[in-house]
């Protein structure tokens, strides 16, 4: 069998499904099922419904219902504005002003949201009514909210890390700390651009913010407390190796409902959208999962992943050239695929080349969720984009633009990633054994 | 005919309730082993339990997710057609009616198949596997069903306005 055959078919057929608007998980599927029918005597069928049902009922699977379902609690809460008021008094006094809410902002939210979407909004739906009446730069303030709301799926809980995890069975709890140090530095760089920009730029004059004494800052962020605390209580848990992700998950949905409750944002319909809400994004995810668990296993027994690893091999790149090969491609893709779908679309082939490379699998994992968000702000595709243009009313390339700066830190970021390798497997390996 | 969509339309609303029980399931079962675990007492199986909970909740949700347009699809050339997006729309319904009426029969033939030969799961649990497989029979059926239902409307002509459900679809990223 000609593998090159194989491949042109796989890829124009899948081309064809994905650009027509088919739904990803199902045109996975349905390029899978062409390719068992075409290149293996295999029953597709039965081949099918196995690797389906052990991919949708396997334990690593479990951890992800529940981290979309504690983001969906607390998106229905009045965070938002607690975040702002409580981080607001301290940042008042950094070169670049209130802008750095947004970043913190991203920061601590997307310790307790695995969505990048879900990232911006809780924040932005404050964060740019409150920076436009202070008279603060409208491209600065959406830049800033498109670039560091990625932070969001670099942070654990990452919805993306997941994803990855359990296509690649890498530990979910290993991939959720090699990405707190690289989503830290990333956004300590955001921060370090607004400082500079601010100071450079002759239209940055804000209105001054009164100074104000440490205890009103304190009395300020007493609301952020128990945010803090949730987010000690879900991310240590696993690292001091107290629970497994899913039981971290747990934690987390069982201490939102806790500091829903004392908000008083906790009632019935709350409760009920909150649910809703998590069960339609996980079935988004698990359709998509499951459509892929099948590809790999169909372009396994065909040989493509070896095949293309084979070709990438005897290209003889070395490591840097490689990731810069990929980095350009996943940008590319995720101009028309969102993030999670580029992922698991081809980990299948790229996993293969990455452990030939010899290169960490943990590490490839904060890589490859860098290099996915920075097509989420670039256009055509980037749902960041989407959901500020939907918030500011703003043209995409307008938003594209004020968020161009943040997409060149991203990049820089790769890089930083590839010179410092220990920002992501240095935690990962210093963590705990957790119960299994 | 109304009958007949109010009955669908239902139908689909209560898989994703099903769904949201489900959820709710793994919630409980995964304290549970927790608790468990600290009173030293064993909770043999509730990993397993937990993963036929998580297959529950996707199979019985992707329905109701289908008809809040929470699937992810590109759809640039679908904006991009304008007053042609019906025929489009129908091409990608055709192809997910196919695609899930295959999962439907397949799914419901390994179950019958689990059924017949007394299959048990491998686990500490030693579930039948045919009890867990039975919400992906039925999930997968409801999914077949509704894309079926609105490739027919489609085709006829009846409620073809499309929403792009932007919101549902970015929760994911």
């Amino acid at each position: 069998m000609d593998a090159f055959y194989a491949i042109a078919i796989f890829l124009s057929v899948l081309l064809l499904l994905l650009g027509s608007g088919v739904w990803v998980g199902l045109a996975l599927m349905g390029v899978a099922w062409l390719g068992m029918e075409l290149f293996t005597a295999r029953p597709a069928g039965d081949a099918m419904i196995t690797t389906i049902w052990s991919s949708a009922s396997s334990w690593s699977l479990t951890a992800l219902p529940l981290f979309i379902w504690m983001g969906e609690i607390l998106y229905r809460t009045r965070l938002s504005e607690d975040m702002f008021r409580g981080l607001s008094p301290w940042m008042a006094g950094l070169p670049g002003g209130l802008i750095h809410t947004n970043i913190v902002g991203c920061t601590v939210f997307a310790a307790v949201s695995g969505s990048s979407a879900a990232t911006l909004t809780t924040v932005g739906k404050m964060s740019i009514p409150e920076l436009r009446r202070r008279a603060y730069p409208e491209p600065m303030i959406i830049g800033t909210l498109a670039g560091a709301a990625t932070l969001g799926l670099m942070i654990p809980p990452s919805l993306a890390l997941i994803v990855y995890g359990v296509t690649i069975n890498e530990s979910i709890t290993r991939l959720f700390m090699a990405g707190i140090l690289p989503g830290l530095v990333l956004a300590l760089m955001f921060m370090g651009y607004v400082a500079v920009a601010a100071r450079l730029s002759p239209s940055f004059a804000p209105q001054v913010e009164p100074l104000v004494s440490l205890t009103e800052r304190l009395r300020n962020s007493r609301f952020l407390i128990p945010l803090i605390l949730l987010i000690l209580l879900v991310i240590g848990s696993m690292f001091f190796g107290f629970a497994t992700a899913t039981e971290a998950a747990a934690f987390g949905v069982l201490g939102a409902f806790a500091l829903s409750a004392g908000q008083g944002s906790l009632c019935r319909a709350s409760f009920v959208e909150s649910l809703l809400g998590a069960t339609r994004t996980s079935a988004m995810i698990a359709l998509i999962l499951a459509g892929a668990a099948f590809l790999s296993l169909s372009m396994g027994f065909i040989g493509l992943p070896r095949a293309l690893a084979d070709v990438i091999g005897s290209l003889e790149l070395t490591r840097l050239e490689l990731l810069i090969a990929l980095l350009v491609f996943y940008v590319i893709l995720g101009c028309f695929l969102d993030g999670i779908s580029s992922i698991v679309l081809t980990m299948a082939v790229v996993e293969p080349m990455i452990r030939d490379a010899g290169i960490d699998i943990v590490w490839f994992g904060i890589f490859i969720v860098v290099v996915v968000e920075m097509a989420q702000i670039t256009p055509p595709i980037g749902f960041n984009l989407f959901i500020l243009q939907g918030m500011t009313r703003h043209e995409i390339t307008y938003i594209a633009k004020a968020a161009f700066p943040m997409f060149m830190i991203m990049a820089a970021m790769v890089f930083v990633l590839i010179a410092v390798p220990g920002l992501a497997t240095w935690l990962p390996a210093s963590m705990a054994q957790g119960p299994g | 005919m109304t009958v007949l969509r109010r009955t669908l339309d239902t139908l689909y609303l209560g898989s994703g309730i099903i769904a949201a029980c489900f959820m709710v399931a793994i919630l409980a079962i995964i304290v549970g082993q927790m608790a468990a675990r600290w009173f030293g007492i064993t909770f043999p199986g509730a990993a397993d339990y937990a993963g036929y909970c998580t297959a529950a909740a996707s199979f019985f949700s992707f329905a109701y997710a289908l008809k809040h347009d929470a699937h992810i699809r590109v759809s640039i050339l679908l904006n991009a057609v304008g007053r042609h997006r019906r025929w489009l729309e129908v091409w990608c319904f055709a192809i997910g009616a196919a695609t899930a009426t295959l999962l439907a029969r397949y799914a419901i033939k390994a179950t019958v198949v689990s059924h017949r030969f007394g299959e048990i799961s491998q686990g500490q649990d030693a579930t039948p596997i045919w009890i867990p497989q039975l919400a992906m029979s039925i999930g997968t059926v409801i999914l077949a069903i509704a894309f079926w239902d609105r490739l027919i409307r489609l085709i006829l002509g009846h409620d073809v306005e499309f929403g792009s459900s932007l919101e549902e679809q970015g929760r994911g990223k």
